[in-house]
């Protein structure tokens, strides 16, 4: 039973963003389409994960690794399945000893390799995964990488037969929508792989604009960056030494000035966004509906937001969703 | 290409582990805020009301009833700290129970017992500051009549929007500003304590004696031998500190039950705290408040049975509820600051000490506006309920949600004589609301098989059985205890049939804003259930 009774007449869009490697989310993305009749699929940025767990060899055939500070030992026989565990955590496995992991700790190059090509093979198989799952479908899939996700993974994902890379583009969809997307934001304490200043932001997006040929109310921006100052991009206060303030119930505003700059001034029907995985909500910004649907991806759950839009360029409802 | 790392921004961690330098990797979450917070809702100063109710069960013990209901609290704590790990929203009880149980059976039993009936708190913070802060600073200085006119019924009904106010400036301020006065109010009321602490222990009972009968003479008007009057009219004889009436002291239970049982309350946030996900952290500030609170209200009890005299302390409780001698309320700092002739220090002591009080009005409402939220983004409840004003990053419709009703029932509480009763149910609510968690914690192992098998906590295990179905059972059954006290014996005042019919129609209210949501959504073409529903994985 789709969670909305009645089909609108205009396309019906399913957003999530943020699952950072989780492969339970990935594939929960995957089916989300005929799970909630959409049309239009959109995975924000910072799909990548952000960790690597070593699997290492006790030398008696046993092995072990550490789960949220917990400790696993199993045997050879169960080490799809620990290894299933880590990847659905949106963490990347790898095999190997005691001598070996001590090796990698004094040799940071050789670390930043062995992260690197655990995210380029899972991106891989992610994109053979979602051709594999789409091919044959009238589903229309688009990505967008984060701040977080490195830009070698681009060149995977443009190379896919059914996902859509959106950055820097303006993408016609049904019934003269156009999407217009960015997965760039603006400067973080961590000094990400796509962060800039809030003027270049400004620049970015003002470009994509200009090629825009949709009115206001058909246009939907998906803007990893949440808008500056909203309900949504409120996160933890961070000290210098990035510990938070107040037990992390202190927040602020983090998101982007530009984005809500090219919001208030272009009013387009819908803006997606992510990046701040507490600040789950909606808000309004003029005739815009902001959404940032939060990311709950070490629990493997997709929080997402299933939008119906109008064919005369609105908003007819929308429902955030944790699926 | 961001750095990598081991082991991750939090030093503390040691398992092998390498984090790339990504966003949002901090540091992990101060424990001290989070306890400070848990300590607050089992509030002290609430809890010295609660142990006033001792003299109602004569054979039971106090001392004990309180490691009791702690050592059994643990089990809610971990209970609470397994499903905040396991799934950290904003919302907690509403959506561990929507998701797990049935989103009609969350809604109803987390909106009546996290939005309702902290309407019904309200009065009883206000009850709390004014026998414990108003009418002691006012009688030390001389303002009786004012101190009279607090007891009438506009006296009453100021005095709750007095909280509603103090409240809606606190979340106003921000969660900046709450944490800073949370922490100041918290070392300060300490300090009021600790030099209550060496009051009591310098000063022997004889000194009390004397001064009890001064200060009643002067601040309260009274005659003669008060302390041998209230010794003598009480007809009340308690046993020593420490004696154990099996029975009577599990009855006990049922009244520092309505005190001790809320380290939980922040659980509701944990959706916006990063870092919640660490079931050691969440049991840890949990269990220091608990612990604090316990501790506290121990010293408190031993500091009473040696200065005051453990027959007094119950006698002059006895005579406040049992109309005299001495019918102020005898609050024990008020009592322990005329160990001291300055009226000067004694308003300093209950001032400073009263800071514990009003860093509490937080809990009010805060914790609930975070389940007004989950409702509003499961669109239960409207849109606009979850608005947060971008300027000042208020939650204005959530919180109008909950000043509005409190003002009404502050209203009915002021003006109508037998509404008081029906506050009573404000703990019991609130227990069916945990008991409802609890079995669903319980459950959650086979209900929600793979968040569970994705959690920290299915690493624990009981005797081969999952931790949190141990804990949630344990937690549930002293949930269900508590209920059956309460409903059963009249002593707690709850079991009246006014009250059942009271709280009956709360749960039809929610029940019926429920169904009301279901109906006008479907109208709109939206199943309300369908948005909890899990999107296969394979």
């Amino acid at each position: 039973m789709p969670l909305f009774s009645r089909r609108g007449s205009g396309p019906r869009v399913f957003f999530a963003t943020d699952i950072h490697g989780s492969e339970t989310c990935f594939r929960k993305f995957l089916n989300s389409a005929k799970f909630y009749e959409a049309d239009v699929i959109v995975l924000g940025g910072d799909m990548t994960g952000k960790a690597l767990v070593p699997i290492i060899s006790n030398g008696d055939g046993r092995l072990h690794c550490y789960l949220q500070d917990q400790r696993h030992e199993f045997g050879a026989d169960e080490t799809d399945r620990y290894e299933r565990m880590i990847r659905d955590r949106g963490l990347y496995p790898f095999h190997t000893t005691e001598s070996e992991l001590a090796d990698l700790r004094r040799s940071p190059e050789r670390l930043q390799a062995l992260d690197r090509q655990s995210i380029l093979d899972v991106v891989q198989q992610w994109v053979d995964l979602a051709d594999e799952r789409l091919e044959g479908t009238t589903i229309r899939a688009f990505v967008c990488p984060g701040n977080d996700d490195m830009t070698e993974i681009d060149e995977i994902l443009h190379n896919s037969k059914r996902l859509e890379v959106g950055e820097g583009r303006v993408i016609d969809l049904d019934d003269g929508f156009q999407i217009l997307s960015t997965g760039w934001a603006n400067r973080t304490p961590w000094n990400t792989d796509r962060e800039e200043d809030e003027d270049d932001m400004a620049r970015r997006i003002a470009a994509m604009v200009a090629q825009a040929t949709a009115p206001p109310e058909k246009l939907i921006f998906n803007f990893h960056c949440p808008p500056h100052g909203t309900a949504l991009d409120e996160a933890p206060e961070l000290t210098e030494d990035l510990g938070v303030v107040g037990g992390g119930r202190v927040l602020a505003h983090v998101g982007s000035t530009a984005v809500r700059e090219a919001i208030e001034a272009n009013q387009p029907i819908l803006s997606l966004h992510g990046h701040i995985h507490e600040a789950r909500g909606a808000a309004r910004l003029g005739r815009t509906l902001s959404i940032n649907p939060g990311s709950a991806y070490e629990t493997g759950d997709l929080q997402g937001a299933v939008i119906e839009l109008d064919t005369q360029g609105a908003v007819k409802r929308y429902r955030l969703t944790i699926g | 290409m961001a750095e990598v790392t081991a082991g991750g921004a939090d030093s503390a961690s040691t398992a092998p582990i390498f984090v790339r330098k990504a966003t949002g990797l901090v540091r992990g979450w101060a424990m001290v805020d989070g306890s400070i917070y848990a300590f607050y809702a089992c509030n002290i100063v609430l809890g010295l009301w609660c142990l006033s109710f001792g003299s109602f069960i004569p054979n039971g013990s106090l001392f004990w009833a309180i490691v009791i209901c702690a050592g059994l609290t643990v089990f809610m704590i971990f209970t609470y700290a397994a499903l905040t790990s396991a799934m950290p929203r904003a919302g907690g009880d509403y959506v561990w129970q929507s998701r797990i149980l049935s989103g009609g059976v969350g809604f109803v039993l987390a909106m009546t017992g996290w939005w309702f009936i902290l309407w019904h708190w309200v009065p009883i913070y206000a009850n709390i500051t004014v026998i414990s802060v108003f009418d002691p600073l006012l009688q030390i200085v001389g303002a009786h009549g004012l101190a009279a006119d607090l007891t009438t019924h506009t006296g009453v009904f100021v005095s709750s929007l007095i909280v509603i106010g103090i409240t809606w400036a606190y979340i106003s301020l921000g969660m900046r500003s709450y944490a800073r006065l949370q922490r100041i109010s918290f070392w300060a009321g300490g300090l009021a304590f600790a030099i209550f602490v060496i009051l009591m222990l310098v000063n022997s009972h004889a000194d009390f004696v004397s001064a009890f009968n001064r200060e009643s003479h002067s601040l309260y008007g009274a005659h003669g031998n008060v302390y041998a009057q209230t010794l003598k009219k009480s007809g009340y004889n308690a046993h020593s500190l420490l004696s154990f009436n099996p029975g009577q002291t599990f009855l006990m239970v049922g009244f520092i039950a309505f005190y001790l049982i809320y380290p939980n309350w922040g659980a509701t946030l944990a959706g916006e705290v990063r870092g919640a996900n660490d079931m050691k952290k969440n049991v840890r500030a949990m269990g220091a408040a608990l612990l604090m609170v316990t501790v506290f209200s121990l010293i408190f009890l031993a500091l009473f049975s040696k200065t005051f005299g453990w027959q007094f302390y119950n006698a002059v409780n006895a005579s406040y509820w049992g109309g005299g001698p001495f019918t102020a309320y005898p609050f024990p700092i008020m009592m322990g600051g005329w160990l001291v002739s300055s009226h000067v220090f004694q308003f300093i002591l209950v001032a400073l000490f009263s800071l514990w009080i009003f860093g509490w009005y937080g809990t009010v409402f805060l914790s609930s506006t975070r389940v007004i939220f989950a409702a509003a983004f499961d669109r239960i409840l409207p849109e606009w309920a979850a608005y947060v004003s971008p300027k000042r990053r208020v939650p204005v419709a959530a919180l109008l949600l909950m000043v509005v009703p409190s003002v009404i029932v502050a209203l009915l509480y002021a003006y109508w004589g037998s509404f008081a009763t029906y506050t009573l149910d404000a703990g019991l609510v609130i227990v069916v609301t945990y008991l409802g968690t609890s079995i669903a914690a319980a459950i959650m192992p086979w209900r929600l098989k793979r968040v569970y098998q994705n959690s920290a906590v299915a690493g624990y295990k009981v005797l081969g059985l999952p931790a949190i179905t141990v804990v949630g059972v344990a937690s549930a059954a002293f949930m269900l205890y508590l209920l059956i006290i309460w409903l059963s014996d009249g002593v707690f005042g709850v079991n009246n049939v006014d009250s059942l019919i009271y709280m009956g129609i709360l749960y039809a209210i929610a029940l019926a804003i429920y169904v009301a949501a279901k109906v006008v959504r479907a109208r709109q073409g939206m199943r309300l259930d369908e948005a909890m529903n899990e999107i296969p994985a394979e």
